[in-house]
């Protein structure tokens, strides 16, 4: 925008020992001849900072600062207003990892402040994107979950919208005769408590219910999600801002578990069957009456099965003790006998467990296969004891089949998304989300799922859960009225513009979106949400015709920063590598390397991008042609246990430059002047060592031939 | 295949192994049993089939354990385990469900007869009272002595009751004995499984001391103090049990008694299992040894509530282990490998299984095995060790 850029540089924290300060501040004026240059020796010090402020006062709207990392001392140098402000990693990506006083140190150091003023002149002024929102948050089911959301987005001071299919609220929980202990001190089964939390549901001035009600459609984005309801055939369209999707669970089909017994005699049951029978009060044998004096419990019916639900449903192992309880409890000469693969009572469920045990009647072995014989009159359990490695039978009155959860079946939200109705899901069925970072959020912006509809989870969970999601709805909906994103680049204000005249609806931007952000019109033009967007950048990395861009990232800036590398002649034998570090792990992992003075080779430039992929291979073929020798990508990790903030952003760059080396043939070049490096933070202390090793093979394969041109 | 029995395991529970269902199987019990240093014995294992009614009654494991407490300690379940075992032995004893080895059938066969394991005549017990010329318990002694079948009637043991009587008199405690009717108190005879020769020694005693009647009593084995302070009172006795170390530590602190002259010996203390983790007297013994002129003492590698059991307990005196599988032996070269010249003990079930194991592991000569109470004699008499007569 300004073409008169200031440029700061900060001689403190050893940069000045390390480099020419006169050096670098005639690199600024010969970059920009119009540019200020002030050196001070500690510009985060009162004296320094006011030299910024003073240049802002002066009318300076673009100001470079040559500092430390633009990860530390935000608070610092951020100033209200429009001034750009660029910050250029002098101190740990340079002075602290390079021979001090070095050229190549010095080279380094004047290359990151040209491509710092170029980005600098290049961005444009940030328009955020402020619709009107709608304060509104939807809640798609009623079970505990559902209510819990929407008591915590209410008492927030919300208005909810909650709709349940049924024609009742309290889901599961109301089938339970006892819930297993809640509070503390963990130790007796309790009465739910669902009831109460019905009415205050029903109560809350701002909460309306709406049972026996469907979702036909969910339509435009968050802040202004227009949602089509049918309750008994009446539509009804309502606008919200956020949507909470607490469609909790279904047991595991037991009639899959014929192995365990189910369907060849009446007394193997599911443990949702027990909860009924211990409502009726002493245990009865559902075949003939008897009262049980033995029943077999057996954990994992279907669970950590690779046949059946290879994962754990974490509640069952809780529920039998309190099942065995039932029985026990009504019947002092009763036994129960609970067979398990791995009981997992954690945290101060432990009390519980123990509690059971106290109790004097209720026996647990760790077993395997177990298998039921059935008899008219009786049913015997053999299965092989883990504990004392041989093969044991039991003859019990009842059977109970400790079953899993499975998600609720689709479909639920109905969205008129490009990318389909529902949210994309894992391969269990239950939504993708960032698990390590960012567990609520799903992939689709303002959407939250709580609940057993998240993960198998206890009605504690499930309530804490909710609370979570509410949370997280609320400040969907502030951020976007502020136009900013929600996360992961949380405040981010900027968003995709399309330059629609050279688009040829190739539908890679509307395809390759994480986080399905474009709908499309009849012709397969893109049609942007910005709302949806996490700012990631994949669409402008997907884009073949460069038609997407943010005011601060773009494929022009980025290729103007490489423009502004200097390349050696080849006789002077000083390799050029470009590093592409991903923001979020790749880039604060050199800062990690600098503060621990780890050493790298002077010879890499260092851009960092907000995903790697957002990179367009557009940039790839520009830093090659300018004679650039190698090119390497450091991102997150991807796969089944992914770490890429944005799902599938370095998955994407991979087979993007896997295709890319093809295209390298064309050139002549060699495929190996490429390479993707997957890193996580802890890993922080191999990037030096892999920056130098993608060097040493740049150096192995010879100079770029284009250099010289 | 084998069929998981409820009724074995409510007939154990009624045997007193109450807790069995508490064990969640971690396996502690088994990693701190001190039988696992050199062999094998799965308590986790013999736990897991009591629970579930799965126990072979032939299994010699059953009774390898000597109630030694280690595990009861480390149980995150708190499972009195010692009580498990015993009502395994008490269904073998009691049942008939299996075999009892053949050394405890033949000492269960001398209690019952002469009220003493050795079998011994019953009169043999006393002789040693008239030898030594110990006053008679009257209704205005103070204290009565209580002595174990072994201070009576064990040739080394005896030195230790000589030396508790010398003591006593040194420090001018109004004491006595009961010269007649008294047998032994039962306690390892019960913790092999016999509960119903138990409660004829222990009603016999009882009787015996409330006809004489017996308030206090002072006792010189630790596995007498436990039967008769914390067992008897299940068949309704009410005395204040004494045991010799405490009694020793007070008149001690009391300035009642003052050990006078020096002991010049490096003593390395084994804490007893049924002083220490039974009754958590640790600090007492050490005082005492402490307050010896000249005497060095030193500790062993696993003491206080760590401590190795010497293997004898619960009718592990009576019942052969191989040399090389002894705790003892390993006792033995600990307290060698300490830099002791003396291992001194509180328990005579300790001293014979150590004076044994010098022996057998050929370390005679390199160490000796003391009471405690022998130790503050010999300071008493001026240097001297304890006469014979």
């Amino acid at each position: 925008m300004a073409d008169k850029p200031a440029v700061f540089l900060c001689s403190g924290c050893g940069i000045g020992d390390s480099l020419s300060m006169e050096g670098l501040s005639s690199t600024a004026s010969s970059q920009s001849p119009d540019s200020t240059c002030r050196i001070h020796p500690a510009l985060c010090s009162q004296e320094g900072l006011r030299l910024i402020v003073d240049g802002l006062s002066a009318g300076v709207t673009t100001i470079v600062i040559g500092a430390c990392s633009p990860r530390v001392k935000q608070e610092c140098f951020s100033y209200d207003g429009p001034a750009v402000v660029e910050r250029v990693n002098l101190r740990e990506h340079v002075a602290w990892t390079h021979e001090p006083g070095h050229p190549d140190t010095q080279a380094m150091a004047e290359d990151s402040l040209r491509m710092g003023i170029v980005r600098a002149l290049k961005v444009s002024d940030i328009k955020p994107f402020t619709p009107e929102v709608s304060r509104t948050i939807l809640v798609v089911g009623g079970g505990i979950s559902g209510l819990s959301a929407a008591l915590g987005a209410a008492d927030a001071g919300s208005r909810v919208c909650l709709v349940e299919k049924s024609p009742s609220l309290g889901g599961w929980v109301t089938r339970l005769h006892r819930q297993y202990p809640k509070e503390p001190p963990f130790r007796e089964p309790l009465e739910t408590g669902i009831e109460s939390l019905v009415k205050a549901a029903q109560a809350h001035p701002l909460i309306r219910i709406l049972p026996s009600t469907i979702i036909e459609k969910i339509e435009g984005s968050p802040g202004m999600f227009d949602v089509t309801l049918n309750s008994a055939g009446a539509s009804e369209t309502i606008r919200v801002g956020a949507v909470i999707m607490a469609t909790g669970f279904q047991p595991y089909d037991p009639d899959r578990l014929g192995h365990l017994g189910f369907g060849s005699h009446p007394d193997v049951i599911t443990s949702v069957q027990m909860e009924q029978l211990a409502s009726e009060g002493v245990i009865k044998r559902p075949s003939d009456g008897k009262t049980v004096q033995t029943a077999a419990f057996i954990q994992c019916a279907g669970q950590l099965d690779s046949d059946h639900l290879p994962y754990c449903s974490s509640f069952c192992c809780l529920t039998s003790l309190k099942q065995a309880l039932y029985l026990t409890g009504n019947n002092a000469e009763s036994k129960a006998y609970i067979l398990y693969k791995h009981f997992r009572t954690p945290s101060l469920y432990e009390d519980f467990y123990r509690n059971a045990q106290e109790s004097g009647s209720i026996f647990l072995s760790r077993t395997e296969t177990p298998r039921i014989i059935t008899a008219v009159d009786m049913l015997t359990v053999e299965a092989q004891d883990l504990l004392l490695n041989e093969k044991i039978s039991l003859n019990v009155d009842l059977v109970v089949l400790a079953t899993g959860m499975v998600p609720s079946p689709a479909p639920a939200l109905n969205l008129a998304y490009r990318q389909g109705g529902e949210l994309p899901e894992l391969r269990y069925g239950f939504p993708d989300s960032h698990f390590i970072c960012f567990p609520y959020e799903t992939r689709r912006t303002g959407i939250y799922a709580a609940g057993c509809a998240r993960q198998p989870m206890d009605s504690l969970s499930s309530r804490e859960d909710a609370y979570g999601a509410a949370v997280k709805a609320i400040q969907c909906i502030e951020m976007v009225a502020r136009g900013e994103s929600v996360h992961p680049r949380a405040g981010d204000r900027s968003y995709p513009e399309l330059y629609m005249p050279r688009c040829t609806q190739c539908k890679r931007c509307t395809e390759e979106c994480p986080f399905g952000m474009y709908d499309e019109d009849s012709k397969f033009n893109p049609l942007p949400n910005p709302t949806r967007c996490r700012r990631c950048g994949i669409c402008m990395g997907a884009c073949p015709e460069r038609i997407i861009s943010f005011a601060d990232y773009s494929v022009d800036i980025t290729s103007s920063m490489i423009k502004a590398i200097e390349i050696p002649e080849t006789d002077e034998e000083k390799p050029r590598i470009l590093a592409f570090l991903c923001e979020n792990d790749a880039y604060p992992a050199l800062d990690m390397a600098g503060v621990r003075r780890m050493r790298f080779n002077p010879h890499t430039r260092i851009i960092p991008v907000r995903c790697l992929g957002s990179i367009n291979m557009v940039c790839i073929t520009d830093a090659l042609s300018r004679g650039i020798d190698g090119v390497i990508l450091v991102g997150c990790k991807h796969g089944d246990d992914y770490q890429c903030h944005n799902i599938t952003g370095s998955e994407l760059a991979e087979t993007r430059i896997v295709k890319m080396k093809d295209t390298l043939d064309k050139l002549s070049l060699e495929a190996g002047r490429l390479r993707v490096v997957q890193l996580s933070l802890e890993e922080y202390g191999r990037l030096p060592a892999i920056l130098d090793e993608f060097l040493e093979s740049i150096v192995e394969i010879g100079p770029n031939p284009y250099k010289d041109l | 295949m084998v069929e998981i029995t409820p009724e074995i395991t409510d007939t154990l529970k009624l045997q007193g192994g109450r807790d069995l269902e508490h064990c969640y199987q971690c396996g502690t019990c088994t990693a701190v049993c001190p039988w696992n240093i050199q062999g094998t014995f799965s308590v986790r294992s013999l736990i897991h089939r009591s629970q579930l009614g799965l126990v072979d009654f032939s299994d010699e494991q059953i009774w390898k354990c000597v109630g030694c407490r280690s595990c009861v300690q480390a149980c995150p379940r708190g499972v009195d385990i010692p009580a498990a075992v015993r009502s395994l032995r008490r269904v073998i004893s009691e049942v008939g469900a299996g075999a009892i080895p053949r050394s405890l059938r033949t000492v269960a066969a001398n209690l019952a007869g002469t009220g003493n394991p050795m079998g011994e005549a019953a009169e043999a017990r006393s002789r040693w009272v008239e030898e030594a010329g110990i006053r008679s318990f009257t209704a205005g002694t103070g204290l009565l002595l209580f002595t174990c079948c072994y201070h009576a009637l064990d040739n080394r043991c005896r030195r230790v009751a000589l030396a508790m009587t010398e003591v006593l008199s040194a420090a001018q405690v109004d004491f006595g004995v009961l010269k007649d009717g008294l047998s032994c108190c039962g306690e390892s005879i019960r913790k092999a499984g016999k509960e119903e020769l138990f409660t004829t020694l222990a009603s016999s005693n009882i009787r015996h001391l409330n006809e004489a009647g017996v308030r206090r009593i002072l006792v010189g084995s630790p596995h007498c103090y436990n039967t008769l302070k914390d067992e008897y009172s299940e068949f309704g006795a009410n005395f204040e049990v004494i045991h010799i170390v405490p009694f020793l530590d007070e008149l001690i602190s009391a300035d009642k008694l003052t050990p006078p002259a020096a002991v010049n010996k490096k003593v390395a203390y084994h804490d007893s299992c049924c002083l220490g983790r039974y009754q958590g007297i640790y600090d007492e013994p050490r005082r005492i040894l402490n307050s010896i002129p000249g005497l060095e003492l030193l500790e062993l590698p696993d003491n206080r509530a760590n401590s190795l059991c010497c293997g004898g307990c619960s009718g592990g005196l009576w019942t052969e282990s191989k040399s090389g599988e002894r705790l003892s032996e390993l006792r033995i070269k600990q307290a060698i490998d300490s830099g002791a010249d003396t291992l001194a003990v509180s328990c005579p079930y300790c001293l014979i299984m150590f004076e044994d194991a010098v022996l057998t592991s050929g370390y005679e000569g390199r160490i000796e095995v003391r009471d405690v109470v022998e130790l503050v004699n010999e300071s008493v008499r001026g240097g001297e060790a304890t006469s014979l007569r």
